[in-house]
């Protein structure tokens, strides 16, 4: 790797265990999170070939029955949602971008942020143990809803003693959880800190890069939302191991507890989730559109009332889980509202790339298929799961999984592949090959879609969601539905095969790779883009004065179409 | 390269250290309260478990909270020691505080013990085996929210033990005695927040 | 080409009614964005004059297309949620008057359905138990008692557009009614296992005497 820093001389593993530069450490969280979520990919393909060809021996699992579907299904959605999202949007990108984008040499808090590395390192090596105990995996759904998640789903494993249930997979996912947990919030305090104490000389709040603006306000609301969930855990890993009931009705207990307390943090964590993407592309299109973000100020204020609305709609999840349904009418209403604000957001986008000069990169491609699925497809069919009454139908089928795929892959991949795409040059030196990267762009267009629209066909039909199969189910085995399920297999089976396409692209392009010429072949404004590729440790030779906003692009006044922050006009 | 360099690339006003715990502090009344509201609603929803809280040691815990309230002075007396560098009367003051931590453990087991010897425990299967099993939850409740916060009360004195130790080996950094202080007085408030609503409740 | 299964319950076409007018609003909203989308990609090589294009997003004149999308979109979604809060009320919040009351025990992996017995009353002696299959009277309104032994389940009659979860140490009461006989499958909704593909069981709706007849028989044996 052409990672040019004083650490030049040492060697790799010297730079793992010791370097406290957060680009470096940004790195770290890069491989460390593509290697979890490259299981979680192949868990999704197996699962889903299970589906549609229940008689097929997969090559490593063979026939996989009930038990193992489970598995594979609440770990794919486990390392998915909290790993993966967390891991590339606000670990990465945030590690990576925030200082070297505020124009500073390094985080607030760099043995701070190397601790956070190893928190993060430790949930994963300790998720990874939890499918080789007993049980082989945590298999009660995601959502971890006791009771079922208190006992052991009716495996007949050893699950008496306290050292049975200790050393269960229930007991360590839980802990690798809360490790992560602790992970982020280390992450998130020093965000934070850095955004509003090294800023560049002259980078005043409202000349601040939107996606630090993004990654920061997420951490907030993440900080803010997971207390009670921490507390839940805490009384859930009690439940398994102490014999305290605090889940439990015949003890006094409640089910329904965890539902809330889990989705007051679940909840806000998909904006959480969320806001980084949009900060990506924010980046990306003000780039390639060569024209100034439209609304900075309307953006922060929209992400901003939508963040504290976030915190108020979390019972949706939750309308016929035994709510009071008057509440689950003002939960309703307050979700509608909620899509007003991201509404304004996008329009924002697209208000940006209305009559501009856009260049249709491969960042850029990317970054504006992001924003088409994820606004009609994920947004729009929130509307139909935030009106209660269609919600009773439509809870735990297909059309649920369809949605929330649609919200995430969007904004996780599509957007994280157009951050990637954009600053992959900066961090090696050199260029993606183009024409991998145009067949991994379009495979995955095309085959998320044919994985995506077939599920929600599949959910207006009644199918349930985790099913382990539906063959032996008449109402579901008629028609075209097996074909829908078919389809949906084939094309997430070609979309995860499309990744490594991605992968290789990306390992070759590290050591073999074309040179760039330029250390800023897009031709952007931010701070990042004014120091060499990689930036060397401490990120900048002379540190940069800014002197105005981050997106001048194609400025009346200025010969170029774009001014560096740090360049007088 | 590090961030000692601050006024050379950083121009805000800020203090970070002190910053960066107020951010803590917030996140963890965050889980603090999420504790309580569990608490409140299910006294609400089980109005009989006043009789429980007749069990706890209130006179143990009324001096608990004195010994934190004192230690809370000590931490504001290190503080003020800190500001004018005296490493001794730092060192001297920290040491009380964290005595006062060790009382407080201290009394905290001779309750645990008591009421762990009456058959209250986390499960406390003597009550279930009397059908009382909402007033389980009442313990439940009691471990976990007491004993996270004897965890933070170790957390604490630990921190402040280090923090100590840093400033008299290398008499600098004495803006963390600050930030370990307010830890110690999140701490604190927690406790008085716990006490009245375990305790007192009937 | 069918999208939903046929509807045979008297709230369904509230149901199906709501999923359409959403479908079209949300479509021409789609209209809207692929447009906002496709057109700057299409006219993007011409040349723009600095002054028309940097435009920073600021102040009323700026943001007013903006302001009246988003008021737009308020004025649908409110739509919405008045148009379902008439059967949000009716199906959640009140219960018509029953015509026969059934009890649903979700259990890990197969539905207890508990008939009322000769005396027509739940929670008496002579209740009936009867396993995943339940049988029910057309045209008559169904009182339905929710709860579940172990862990949480969900009771899903696709046909009738019903859903609602049954937890462990909670009744909750909710109805339904069918407009058309037939045997239609109910499934459990939420993640209970590895049975939980299992529980699958039906609902039998038959015309008022031979439901009659047919609980008879089951009061019998």
């Amino acid at each position: 790797m052409t990672m040019s820093t004083t650490h030049e001389n040492k060697g790799f593993w010297h730079r793992f265990f010791f370097s406290l530069d957060h680009k470096d450490i940004g790195l770290q969280y890069l491989i460390t999170t593509m290697f979890i979520a490259f299981f979680a990919g192949i868990f999704a393909m197996v699962f889903r070939i299970h589906l549609a060809f229940p008689d097929y021996h997969i090559p490593l699992f063979g026939i996989i029955d009930a038990k193992e579907y489970n598995i594979l299904v609440t770990n794919h959605g486990l390392i998915m949602v909290l790993w993966l999202s967390m891991g590339i949007l606000l670990a990465t990108a945030g590690n990576y971008l925030i200082p070297t984008m505020l124009g500073t040499d390094d985080m607030a808090f760099p043995k701070l942020n190397k601790l956070s590395y190893w928190f993060f390192l430790l949930s994963v090596i300790i998720l990874i143990i939890s499918f080789f105990l007993p049980q082989k995996g945590f298999g009660g759904g995601w959502t971890l809803y006791p009771p079922l998640s208190v006992g052991d789903f009716g495996y007949n494993t050893p699950y008496k003693t306290f050292s049975d249930r200790f050393f269960s997979s229930n007991t360590f996912v839980l802990l690798a959880i809360a490790l992560e947990f602790v992970a982020l919030l280390m992450g998130g305090i020093n965000f934070m800190v850095t955004l509003f104490n090294k800023r560049a000389k002259g980078m005043g709040l409202l000349q601040v890069p939107l996606l630090v603006w993004m990654i920061v306000i997420a951490s907030i609301l993440f900080m803010f939302s997971v207390g009670p969930l921490v507390a839940g855990t805490f009384m859930l890993l009690l439940d398994i191991n102490a014999g305290t009931g605090f889940y439990d009705a015949s003890r006094g207990g409640d089910p329904l507890l965890w539902e809330h307390l889990f989705w007051f943090f679940g909840h806000p964590e998909v904006y959480v989730i969320l806001l980084p993407g949009l900060g990506i592309l924010a980046e990306v299109i003000t780039t390639n559109a060569r024209k100034t973000l439209f609304g900075y100020k309307f953006i922060l204020v929209l992400v901003l009332i939508a963040t504290v609305l976030s915190l108020m709609v979390w019972a949706h999840h939750q309308f016929v889980a035994g709510v009071d349904p008057r509440a689950a009418t003002v939960f309703g209403i307050l979700t509608i509202i909620i899509s007003l604000p991201f509404a304004g957001v996008i329009l924002s986008f697209l208000a940006t790339l209305w009559k501009s000069n856009l260049r249709l990169t491969l960042p850029m491609k990317w970054a504006m298929s992001a924003i088409v699925l994820f606004t009609i497809l994920g947004g729009f069919t929130g509307l139909h799961l935030g009106a209660a009454l269609f919600d009773m139908y439509a809870h735990d089928t297909s059309f649920v999984v369809a949605h929330f795929h649609y919200t995430l892959i969007p904004v996780v991949i599509f957007a994280g592949m157009a951050g990637f795409y954009h600053w992959f040059n900066k961090f090696s030196g050199r260029e993606l090959n183009q024409f991998l990267g145009n067949l991994h762009f379009w495979l995955t267009f095309i085959f998320f879609n044919g994985f995506g629209i077939p599920l929600f066909l599949l959910g207006l039909a009644g199918q349930p969601r985790r099913y382990a199969g539906y063959d032996h189910i008449p109402y579901l085995s008629e028609g075209y539905l097996p074909l829908l399920r078919e389809i949906a297999t084939i094309s997430a089976v070609i979309l995860v095969l499309s990744q490594f396409i991605f992968i290789f692209n990306f390992i070759w392009s590290v050591y073999k790779g074309k040179k760039v010429t330029s250390n800023n072949p897009w031709q952007s404004t931010t701070l990042e883009w004014q120091t060499s590729s990689p930036p060397p440790h401490g990120n900048f030779e002379v540190y940069p004065v800014v002197y105005h906003g981050p997106y001048e692009y194609n400025r009346p006044g200025v010969d170029k179409d774009f001014l560096p922050q740090n360049q007088k006009i | 390269m590090n961030t000692t360099s601050l006024s050379k690339i950083a121009w805000n006003r800020i203090p970070q250290a002190r910053f960066a715990m107020w951010t803590l502090i917030a996140g963890e009344f965050v889980i603090f309260g999420g504790l309580i509201v569990v608490y409140l609603l299910n006294r609400m929803k089980y109005p009989g478990w006043g009789e429980m809280a007749m069990h706890t040691n209130v006179v143990a815990g009324t001096i608990n909270t004195f010994v934190l309230l004192t230690s809370s002075f000590f931490v504001v007396k290190a503080h003020e020691a800190a500001v004018k560098k005296n490493v001794e009367k730092v060192k001297f003051w920290i040491w009380l505080t964290i005595l006062c931590a060790l009382i407080f453990l201290g009394i905290k087991a001779y309750e645990y013990t008591h009421e762990i010897h009456l058959g209250f425990t986390l499960s406390s299967p003597a009550l279930l085996e009397q059908g009382k099993h909402v007033e389980t939850l009442y313990w439940a409740l009691y471990y976990t929210m007491t004993g996270l916060h004897g965890l933070h009360v170790v957390g604490g004195a630990l921190a402040l033990f280090f923090v100590m130790r840093n400033v008299a080996k290398t008499k600098s950094y004495f803006h963390r005695i600050e930030a370990a202080g307010l830890y110690w007085h999140m701490v604190d408030i927690i406790w008085i927040f716990l006490f009245p609503l375990i305790y007192l409740i009937h | 080409m069918k999208i939903f299964p046929e509807n045979v319950s008297v709230y369904g076409d509230d149901i199906d009614f709501l999923f359409w007018l959403i479908t079209i609003v949300a479509g021409l909203a789609t209209l809207i964005v692929l447009f906002l989308v496709i057109y700057p990609v299409l006219t993007r090589k011409k040349h723009k004059a600095k002054e028309n294009i940097y435009v920073k997003g600021e102040g009323f004149k700026q943001l007013k297309w903006i302001y009246l999308a988003i008021f737009v979109m308020a004025v649908a979604d409110f739509s919405f949620l008045i148009i379902e809060s008439d059967g949000w009320i009716k199906t959640q919040e009140t219960l018509p008057e029953k015509d026969f009351h059934v009890a649903i025990v979700g259990k890990q992996w197969l539905w207890e359905i508990i008939y009322p017995g000769p005396d027509g009353k739940l929670y008496t002696s002579d209740d009936v138990k009867k396993f995943n299959t339940m049988i029910v009277p057309q045209d008559a309104v169904i009182h339905m008692d929710l709860t579940a032994y172990d862990v949480l389940h969900s009771v899903f009659i696709p046909h009738a557009r019903f859903k609602f979860d049954c937890l462990p140490g909670r009744k909750i009461t909710r109805w339904v009614e069918f407009t058309k006989s037939g045997e239609y499958p109910m499934v459990c909704a939420e993640m209970c296992g590895v049975g939980h593909s299992r529980m699958v069981g039906k609902v039998v709706v038959l015309p008022q005497e031979k439901f009659e007849k047919e609980l008879a028989k089951i009061y019998k044996k």
